[in-house]
């Protein structure tokens, strides 16, 4: 069956429950074709061949029973390397845990068995999802599959995750996002990715680089399987106390189509005003396409944008040296020089500043809900530029030069600080065709809203279906 | 803060923090402490008004 691994999970799922197609010719195809594209993409850490055909097999055989199957039932997906998997090495990216087998499952591994997801593998990340480029030194800097010529950046730090969904290495996969790292691979690679409100899905059993801002969430190619793996996937887990009693809605059956007086604010300032040129028309041109389909756009900038930067480096950085700390003392060399060199520069952030920071943290929190108090989304760019070429260092955005890393990491962290469910989707490509992402920010615990604007949104362009063109 | 930090200043920061490191591992990050230290500095000009730190941003 032709194109399998270009099948959205949302239709898997329905093919494979109807008996149109064997769970077992689904996992063989995505096989397939990492076998033939990750030796160039590098996307996948570790390949779980047998064991993914091993349970595809007896997925087929629970089906033809006629048991009881769940919304994912044969589907398979990826892992970003940081999710523990039972008896599977998790390394994090990293040489340090190279050999690390974890003796259980992160919860949302556990719950999206139970769903009936199958695992085909573990996907490369920055190392210890420290950093927004997508590069990694230990297992090699997957590659964006976009431009055949140049080597780009995936973006990160899911950037195997990102890579593996465009390029048809699986149909869907989940991420984490401390600053970005979900958002960013997913502009940068021309798919859908969801940063869920903090809370809302478990983060235990996931690698932390920084406790209070890492959310976890999935990589689709589309809003309707971000809401289908969302569903599978959130809920109150014990094992995590930062995650919510509040009961978790169909987000599915929020999908709607429906646009018409869906309010939305068009956040210019910081957001628009330091996009490049092609980036915010795309932008602009996605809030005329809404607005066409009945929903009313209005324009505002948000406030204590221009804190973020500093409150968001004293908290990642204060909270991620607690966390590699021992490793520091003990196994630094082992560390890709790049992240060892930012893991000894968070010695210098003083306990005045991280709490000043996480003062400034509420004030952003009161902005974002200011600005959502009468609108259901507001709506920016995800990254302000396309992705760059692997060794760029510098840029120039539209309100002036900038660092690459900064300037990845610009519009998404203001969230991770505030906590809001922020989803990225295409929204265009540039003339050289390299995607270009926006993103929809929801008030907290409100990702059915989202995700009905972002469908909705895909229901009337074509950016999300288009493909990468691989060997 | 914002002035240039000498190696002496971030030998006594690395060994108050519990690190170990060598002269010129410390050297290699100079720049980048100094660059780092003036964007913190933005935050100690923040009017916080009674704003208590939100170290999550909400449990419900």
């Amino acid at each position: 069956m032709a194109d399998l691994f270009f099948t959205s999970m949302t239709e898997l799922a329905r093919m494979i429950a109807t008996k149109a197609v064997s769970p077992v010719e689904v996992v063989r195809a995505h096989l397939d074709r990492i076998a033939a594209l990750d030796p160039g993409l590098r996307a996948y850490i570790t390949v779980c061949d047998d064991a993914a055909l091993e349970a595809a097999r007896a997925a087929e055989t629970a089906l033809m029973s006629g048991g009881a199957v769940g919304p994912l039932h044969g589907v398979p997906y990826a892992l970003k390397d940081l999710y523990d998997t039972a008896g599977l090495r998790t390394t994090g990216g990293s040489r340090i845990l190279a050999d690390r087998v974890p003796a259980k499952d992160a919860t949302v591994t556990q719950r999206l068995a139970r769903a009936g997801a199958i695992l085909l593998g573990k996907l490369n990340m920055v190392e210890f999802a420290y950093g927004p480029e997508g590069l990694n030194p230990h297992y090699g800097h997957a590659r964006n599959p976009w431009d055949a010529g140049v080597h780009r950046m995936a973006g990160g730090s899911s950037s195997g995750s990102g890579v593996a969904v465009a390029a048809g290495l699986a149909p869907g996969s989940l991420g984490s996002d401390t600053g970005g790292s979900i958002r960013i691979p997913a502009s940068l690679c021309g798919i859908t990715g969801l940063k869920p409100t903090y809370g809302r899905v478990s983060r235990a059993g996931v690698l932390p680089l920084a406790w209070s801002m890492d959310h976890v969430g999935p990589m689709t190619r589309s809003a309707a399987d971000c809401a289908l793996m969302l569903g599978a996937m959130a809920g109150y887990d014990p094992a995590d106390a930062s995650t919510s009693v509040l009961p978790v809605p169909d987000y599915a059956a929020a999908l709607t189509g429906d646009l018409k007086g869906l309010r939305v604010g068009l956040l210019r300032g910081f957001f628009l005003e330091g996009a490049t040129p092609e980036v915010r028309a795309a932008v602009e041109a996605a809030a005329a396409t809404l607005t066409h389909a009945g929903a009313v756009v209005d324009e505002l900038s948000l406030e204590q944008m221009g804190l973020v930067p500093a409150a968001s480096t004293a908290i990642v950085a204060a909270e991620a040296l607690a966390c590699h700390a021992e490793f520091l003392r003990t196994r630094a060399a082992e560390y890709d020089p790049d992240v060892a060199r930012r893991l000894r520069l968070s010695a210098f952030v003083g306990g005045a500043h991280y709490v000043r920071a996480q003062q400034v943290r509420g004030l952003v929190r009161d902005a974002v809900d200011a600005a959502l108090a009468r609108r259901d989304v507001l709506l920016a760019p995800s990254t302000p530029l396309v992705a760059p070429a692997l060794d760029a260092r510098q840029t120039t955005l539209g309100d002036g030069p900038s660092d690459v890393r900064g300037a990845l990491l610009r519009f998404t962290r203001p969230f991770n600080l505030s906590g809001h469910p922020a989803c990225a989707l295409p929204c265009g490509f540039t003339a050289g065709g390299l995607p270009i992402g926006m993103q929809l920010v929801g008030r907290p615990f409100d990702e059915a809203t989202v995700l009905r604007a972002a469908d909705g949104f895909q229901r009337l362009t074509d950016f999300h279906a288009r493909r990468p063109v691989l060997a | 803060m914002t002035d240039p930090i000498d190696l002496e200043t971030l030998r006594r920061g690395a060994h108050l923090a519990g690190f170990a490191w060598s002269d010129a591992e410390l050297e290699e990050i100079r720049p980048q402490v100094e660059a780092m230290l003036r964007m913190l500095r933005a935050l100690d000009t923040v009017p916080m008004g009674d704003a208590e730190p939100t170290t999550l941003y909400r449990t419900v």
